[in-house]
């Protein structure tokens, strides 16, 4: 036995207690976890953006379409490398319609040009290309509605009325972690040639590959200068500053989920601090026994603080080795696969495991702080006193 | 033995306590000699001092006025960690209510005042076990208090008090949770340590028979012996 082992034995004096505190400790590290593991993949998306990429859209609104010939002129921009267009396509899954799901009409000889990050087989998209009512699916939208290549489906369409007949062509994965792996694209043509003159020929958006990403707001600028004199005027924007944007739209949720992150933490910590006080309390006798054998309060404080450290430790362990299946195998595969649109990489960063654990630690220190303090003060024959 | 050099010193030892603003005089004026190797019983009705007496003397308590020499040092000038420091190397403490660890086995909870030493572990256990058997209480070294009668419990109490070899025991009452036939073998068990082991014993109690067991017995009435 040791002055160590003499502080951990306390911890084993009421087990009940100490596991309950241990496993409170645990909730609150797991719900820590969750929390910071949530807001670091709202912000994956802008983080892990393409800086290399810029998108034009209707000056007015996101919703409003622009001309497709606008696709020819932006090309000609000095600085842009690679061009394609886009139009949002909003069809749903007729008998699983609340399972939302990007669908976009896209341009199949350039698409994939420019996002290179959407990895297909190139036997896959060769095939894709030939195939009008093709269309390449994301991995975990694949596995979500259990499609394959091959498959016939239909989507029903809400934007673009009527029953829309599909034949999955490909399968891509991501190559960046921003990349939402629940998309479904199909060939612009395809639609375009079923809607009525007055709508044919307009896309939702051109995206834009440039030379130098650094250039970026001066490639935008041109872009949009190109198009200042004519009847529908036009807005640029990195791929980065638009996710950055749409976070900040959220960004009351993610101070609140901040906020909330750190009330746990002193939640838990108030705990903590009054199980050690109730033992200190309970132990004063036994803390005046010490004294008066010779131990000073010192001795005293370091028994405190090393109980408060040991549980906050073992509680910090415990809801760290919780949230890797709960968090990032259970949730996070879920997310993953049913909101890859608003999550598409949820796994919990390294830095935030090993800041739960510290945390943890540093929170069983202050909450030992007081009842230490309270123990440091004690007058040996008050204590032996008091309860003797 | 009244005739030894004294161990233990006191000269016009005054205790007061305050109580909010009530002053509370519970020593008054005291001169003491203890001498050395003596085992002596003090008694007293409650509040007449004992235990105030018995804790300026072991270094847990400082007089208000008045000067305390024990072995040869003056404790009444000793700062804190000195204090603490001192008592660890001279006195052994033996209480009413044992004021055993529950989670410390008999062996570690008479370890613990060798915690303090710079003893390595192994010789640490030696000496646990060799106080444990002074005690009579070797088969019994792997056992928590719960596991312990009151008799057995007061035994590793003395085990713990002697197992660093203090210069001077002090024993608040160690009869008063037992029955007769405990008190009694815990109180030959103090005589064996003060004839045999030359330990210098200062006891406070009101049992009678216990104090017969003493070879001076002080009374204390309103803070002054009479």
């Amino acid at each position: 036995m040791n002055l160590a082992t003499l502080a951990i034995k306390n911890i084993r004096r009421n087990r009940l207690r100490t596991v309950l505190t241990v496993l409170g400790v645990a909730v609150a590290i797991l719900s820590f976890v969750l929390l910071r593991t949530v807001l670091d993949a709202w912000n994956t998306g802008a983080e892990h953006a393409a800086q290399d990429r810029l998108a034009t859209w209707h000056k007015v609104t996101f919703v409003m379409p622009l001309p497709k010939r606008y696709f020819e002129d932006v090309r000609q921009v000095p600085g842009v490398k690679k061009a394609t267009y886009i139009n949002w396509f909003g069809a749903k899954h007729p008998t699983r319609d609340r399972e939302f799901f990007a669908n976009m009409a896209v341009d199949h000889e350039t698409f994939f040009d420019v996002y290179d990050d959407m990895v297909v087989p190139p036997a896959e998209l060769a095939a894709w290309k030939q195939d009008r009512q093709g269309a390449i699916i994301g991995a975990s939208l694949a596995k979500q509605f259990g499609w394959k290549v091959g498959d016939e489906v239909t989507l029903n369409g809400t934007i673009y009325a009527g029953e829309w007949k599909f034949r999955i062509s490909g399968i891509y994965t991501a190559a960046r972690r921003s990349v939402d792996q629940a998309q479904f694209v199909f060939h612009w043509d395809y639609m375009n040639e079923s809607l009525p003159q007055g709508r044919k020929d307009q896309i939702g958006w051109i995206t834009t590959s440039i030379d130098d990403a650094a250039k970026g707001g001066s490639i935008g600028t041109a872009i949009d200068k190109a198009f200042d004199e004519r009847e529908i005027q036009t807005q640029t924007m990195s791929e980065r500053a638009l996710n950055s944007q749409f976070i900040g739209a959220a960004s009351a949720i993610l101070t609140a989920l901040d906020i909330v992150s750190v009330v746990i933490l002193v939640i838990m910590m108030l705990i903590l601090g009054n199980t050690i006080a109730m033992g200190v309390r309970e132990r004063t006798r036994e803390y005046g026994v010490l004294l008066a054998l010779g131990f000073r309060p010192g001795h005293i404080v370091s028994f405190v603080i090393g109980e408060s450290l040991t549980v906050g430790f073992l509680g910090g362990l415990v809801g760290l080795g919780l949230s890797y299946p709960v968090v990032q195998q259970g949730m996070g595969r879920w997310l993953e696969e049913n909101m890859g649109s608003w999550f598409p990489y949820f796994r919990i960063p390294a830095l935030v495991s090993v800041g739960a654990l510290v945390i943890a630690v540093m929170l069983g220190l202050v909450a030992a702080l007081i009842p230490a303090w309270r123990a440091s003060k004690l007058d040996a024959v008050e204590a032996l006193r008091r309860l003797g | 033995m009244s005739e030894a050099e004294p161990i233990i010193t006191l000269r016009g030892v005054n205790k007061t306590f305050t109580r909010g603003k009530e002053k509370l005089e519970v020593l008054n004026d005291l001169d003491l000699d203890i001498p050395k190797g003596s085992f002596e019983a003090l008694m007293g009705p409650s509040g007449s001092g004992k235990t105030t007496l018995l804790n300026l003397i072991a270094g847990l308590d400082r007089p208000t006025k008045g000067k305390i020499d024990v072995a040869g040092k003056s404790i009444s000038d000793l700062g804190d960690s000195e204090l603490s420091r001192w008592r660890s190397q001279h006195i052994g403490f033996i209480f009413q209510h044992f004021n055993l660890i529950p989670v410390l086995t008999a062996l570690e909870n008479v370890e613990l005042p060798l915690l303090l030493t710079k003893l390595p572990g192994p010789e640490r256990k030696k000496r646990a076990a060799t106080a444990l058997r002074v005690v009579g209480l070797e088969d019994r070294m792997g056992h928590r208090p719960a596991q312990l009668s009151g008799g057995q419990e007061q035994r590793v109490g003395i085990a713990r008090a002697i197992v660093h070899d203090p210069t001077i025991l002090v024993a608040d009452e160690p009869t008063g949770e037992l029955d007769r036939h405990s008190a009694d073998e815990i109180l030959g068990l103090l005589t064996k340590l003060n004839q045999e082991f030359e330990k210098t014993i200062l006891m406070v109690t009101h049992d009678p028979a216990a104090a017969e067991r003493a070879t001076i017995i002080r009374k204390l009435d309103k803070g002054q012996l009479v």
